[in-house]
């Protein structure tokens, strides 16, 4: 026996065989792809994976009563007695064996993590009676997931005499909803994880309808979608979430922006607003200073190579000034520029090789602090920004200490602040950072599957554990968010035929798994439908406080914030 | 696009929120279809346009008008 190559797992159901307990056998048999009938003579079989030489010759191996599925590939499917492990572990061809898994429905295993079935069954909810709405990349109308249950489709991008909430776009009805494609594919995904309907595969909701949105990524039109999904809702009577798994960072991160505004405003009883906290975990996008009076703060960020332009937008409170600097990789700097309250506050300065825009105007009316917006971008020498590590220098001319916060902006997004300024914290932007949204996390629940050609792929994240991806509260102002973590990775759910995922992601011809909190925010959509099927009426803030009061981080007490899993990962059954 | 980029200042290809003082009334509302902008408008008091950059230079001018503030694009949250 070669037990390097046999999984621990694997090893586990072995060792129980040939102790001859087969009642343990029993429990690990779904989980570990063990056939094993109670009382029958023949022994237990084992679905395994085979990791292999690709062109291996492994016929030999059925005289042991080993069926192996393919004749080629370093990837094969087995079926087998559990006792012949010991002659497929020998075969010097075969590299590792790994047990087949047994794959749980409705999103594999994401909804039994949170004990949505149970509640489910409990309650015989299904969203039935509500609108979710979807503003995204679009939907696949003829999904199976979703026959008969699209209400209306407004596509933003396609030409055409708009809606009332905007003129612009065209209205589908049901009848010719296919001229609108979802190429993308985020949109079908995030709609089946909220409402797909699938006896394997299914969403949270699957009796909700669905009113969708296909989206230009405008923030001014996806309040607008927001603005059109709750209309619709009103002239059917019914009660409605609005799913939002997108968002930026060239706002305040405190809320006051005007998408999140908007959101505030159209929100009320029966008009709920779910959104995606973001996935800027690992990136260092934020940075922090505090700079005492009369003194210089720095702060550094890499740009690499090839980003054509690269912005970075600041803000600070209303009793502090700060003059705004750049110093580029060559060491040219720019002069200090202070804020200018009348009159247009850009001012444009020339570095070598690169054009820098300065924009410093007085308090914003939203919340009254100020801002500042630098913008980096190559000359006509150069298409793009000089690569290397930038510097933002401020200088409080106030009397008084002042905290600036800054977030990198940029065309590929991979502009990062580093050195001792960069703050892992207040990563959640518009519309995540709207009061009224409930604003969603990524926990992981699964991190490899069997994909469409048979290959395990696995991802470099920890099971049962926050993903490192979710981004981090709290607001700007102090506000707790996100508000609850939901599973967001790796998630199975609908694929629109009109889009082209890797062939890695996609577990069969309709289904494909993906992650990030874009798939974390339509599972707790899903949920709210739920709650307002059965509650037509419930507010933003009752919502907050039931999934609030039902989420708990592990090994906390009820009631813990943490900036990244917010108060916790939802529990359905305290629903 | 941004303001510094228009090349025609009477395209109307600035989107924008605009937010006003209080909720939008008539004599608002009749200001901005002559602008061009229709749609759900009265009795909010933010709401979203598209406007040439005259546009935004003529709203700017407004008493009502509290702040004009550029679309962004938004991505997606998939990791």
């Amino acid at each position: 026996m070669r037990h390097e190559k046999i999984s621990a797992g694997l090893l586990l159901a072995l060792e129980d065989y040939e102790e001859q307990a087969p009642e343990r056998l029993g429990l690990q048999a779904r989980s570990l792809g063990i056939f094993a009938r109670a009382g029958s003579p023949k022994p237990p079989r084992t679905a395994v994976f085979i990791y292999c030489d690709p062109d291996a010759n492994l016929d030999h191996l059925a005289a042991s009563g080993i069926v192996i599925n393919q004749s080629t590939g370093n990837v094969r499917t087995a079926f087998l007695p559990v006792g012949s492990l010991d002659v497929l572990s020998d075969d010097p061809a075969v590299h590792r064996i790994k047990p087949s898994r047994y794959l749980r429905s409705l999103m594999d295993v994401a909804p039994q993590k949170v004990n949505l079935p149970q509640f489910k069954r409990n309650t015989n909810l299904s969203g039935k009676g509500v609108v979710i709405g979807v503003v995204d990349s679009g939907i696949d109308p003829k999904h199976p997931a979703f026959q008969g249950r699209i209400l209306r489709l407004w596509d933003q991008t396609l030409p055409g005499s708009g809606v009332l909430e905007g003129g612009y776009g065209i209205e589908l009805p049901p009848s010719v909803m296919t001229t609108s494609v979802d190429t993308n594919g985020h949109g079908t995904h995030v709609a089946g994880i909220a409402a797909g309907n699938d006896s394997t595969y299914g969403g949270v909701a699957p009796n909700a309808d669905l009113v969708i949105v296909k989206t230009d990524m405008q923030d001014a039109h996806i309040a607008d979608g927001v603005r059109y999904i709750f209309r619709i809702a009103r002239e059917m009577n019914r009660p409605a979430v609005a799913n939002l798994s997108l968002g930026g960072h060239a706002d305040s991160h405190d809320g006051q922006d005007s998408l999140s505004q908007i959101i505030n405003a159209l929100s009320g009883p029966g008009r709920i607003v779910c959104c995606a906290a973001g996935n800027e975990g690992n990136d260092n996008i934020h940075a922090e200073a505090v700079v005492k009076a009369d003194r210089l703060g720095k702060m550094r960020f890499r740009v690499p190579d090839g980003v054509g332009i690269a912005w970075l937008n600041g803000w600070y409170a209303s009793d502090n000034t700060f003059e705004v600097s750049v110093r580029s990789p060559w060491g040219f700097k720019t002069p200090f520029q202070a804020v200018i309250p009348g009159g247009n506050p850009v001012r444009k300065y020339k570095l070598l090789n690169a054009e820098v825009m300065v924009v410093t105007p007085g308090p914003d009316p939203s919340n009254g602090a100020y801002n500042f917006f630098v913008q980096i971008s190559g000359n006509f020498l150069s298409k793009s920004v000089k690569e290397g590590v930038w510097q933002l220098r401020v200088r409080n001319t106030s009397s008084t200490e002042g905290r600036l916060n800054v977030w990198t902006l940029d065309d590929r997004s991979s502009v990062f602040f580093s050195g001792k300024s960069a703050r892992d914290a207040m990563k959640i932007g518009s519309p995540g950072a709207a009061a009224s949204a409930i604003t969603v996390a990524a926990y992981t629940t699964k991190i490899e599957w069997s994909n469409i050609d048979n290959n395990r792929p696995e991802m470099g994240l920890d099971l049962d554990d926050i993903s490192d991806f979710s981004s981090e509260g709290p607001l700007r102002d102090g506000t707790p968010k996100p508000d609850v973590a939901a599973p967001g990775a790796m998630i199975v759910s609908a694929m629109s035929r009109s889009s082209t995922p890797m062939r890695e992601y996609r577990v069969n011809d309709d289904y494909l798994v993906m992650a990030g909190t874009s798939m974390a925010a339509p599972f707790v959509t899903g949920v709210i439908a739920l709650l307002l099927e059965r509650d037509p009426q419930l507010d933003p803030q009752q919502v907050k406080e039931l999934l609030c009061n039902s989420s708990r981080i592990p090994g906390q007490e009820p009631g813990t914030f943490d900036p990244k899993w917010g108060f916790g990962l939802i529990d359905a059954l305290k629903l | 696009m941004a303001l510094s980029e228009v090349r025609d200042a009477r395209d109307c290809n600035l989107i924008v929120f605009v937010q006003a003082e209080s909720d939008v009334g008539d004599a608002e509302a009749a200001f901005l279809e002559g602008l061009g902008v229709g749609g759900v408008i009265k009795g909010q008091q933010m709401f979203t346009a598209t406007l040439s950059a005259e546009g935004v230079d003529g709203l700017s001018e407004q008493s009502w008008v509290r702040s004009i503030r550029l679309s962004q694009r938004l991505g997606f949250r998939k990791f």
